[in-house]
């Protein structure tokens, strides 16, 4: 599994756009499974829409959120060893500005962050945009 | 030779830039120019601007470029060094204050790139990272963080030398410190 972090419009996706065209994207809606296929590379985004999507519901505490993140991750690198898949995660950087007036928009920056955190100790190779260049980060 | 200089407010970015075109200046000659983006619209502008002027020291030709960066630069002497800081301000006018799309401010920023090369001017543009923060949750805020960052990016991909300020100290994400 591969993370790919940067800003809003950094060139995130352009950048794996260029490195796997044949890829299969698949931008997370609210109650999603969404598993590899078989030898597939799957690229998966959207994660900041999945957790603010999970903030407005307001059922869960942040620990049992962030824990569910991380099963979902946990499960997506399951399936790629047993599939013999490749995935590609898409994670945005947003933790680097003023604090949010909203506590909801505190509490997604803060799970975002955690996912962030929780995916690249998962992930085999850990990459960084910024305005379109990158680097790797482990 | 082409440099894209940022940096968060106050990293030391635009010091950085002005050392750069002194110091390219020094190695080739040529007028060293200064094109402002910025215009003296309020009390707090005019002080930010005397601020870096002062900062800046003599031996600057200053221009204003709030707009049409492309001619603002036909207007600087072939082979000589610029620094045009700041693109951010440049990008908020292509939104609020002009008719252009996306589309023509690339146009127009690759028309002002193109000329730099053309007559052999070293251009150092400063600019200011904006989007690693929350991102915005009005549509302007999307359209002007897009706008600016399509201009990040396509600077970056044309620019010889890239350069991350951080408490005044320069990482290169592309080329070398010069």
């Amino acid at each position: 599994m591969q993370l790919v972090i940067g800003g809003a419009c950094a060139g995130k996706r352009a950048l794996v756009r260029g490195w796997y065209p044949q890829a299969r994207w698949h931008l997370l809606g609210a109650a999603d499974g969404i598993l590899p296929a078989p030898g597939e590379r799957l690229v998966v985004s959207g994660w900041a829409a999945w957790i603010e999507a999970a903030v407005e519901r307001g059922a869960d505490d942040d620990d049992t959120l962030r824990l569910a993140l991380a099963e979902r991750l946990d499960v997506l690198l399951a399936a790629e060893a047993e599939r013999a898949a490749q995935v590609v995660l898409i994670v945005e950087e947003m933790g680097r500005g003023i604090v949010p007036m909203g506590a909801a928009r505190r509490r997604l920056r803060d799970l975002n962050g955690w996912l962030a955190q929780d995916a690249a100790v998962r992930c085999e190779r850990v990459w960084y945009v910024r305005h379109g260049l990158y680097r790797r980060l482990s | 030779m082409i440099a894209f200089v940022s940096g968060g407010a106050r990293s030391g970015k635009s010091a950085y830039g002005e050392a750069l075109v002194r110091r390219w200046q020094q190695q080739r000659g040529g007028a060293r120019y200064y094109l402002a983006t910025a215009s003296a619209d309020d009390g707090e502008m005019a002080a930010r601007i005397a601020r870096h002027r002062a900062e800046r020291g003599s031996g600057w030709i200053t221009r204003e470029a709030p707009l049409a960066l492309n001619t603002a630069l036909a207007e600087v002497e072939a082979g000589s060094v610029v620094l045009l800081d700041c693109l951010t301000l440049w990008a908020s006018r292509v939104l609020f204050d002009s008719s252009l799309d996306q589309v023509a401010a690339t146009a127009l920023l690759e028309g002002t790139l193109a000329q730099a090369r053309a007559r052999e001017i070293d251009l150092v543009v400063v600019s200011n990272d904006l989007n690693e923060g929350m991102p915005p949750d009005d549509e302007l805020s999307w359209r002007y963080l897009a706008l600016l960052q399509a201009a990040h990016c396509q600077l970056a991909a044309e620019a010889d030398v890239v350069i991350q300020v951080i408490a005044g100290l320069p990482q290169a994400w592309k080329g070398s410190l010069p």
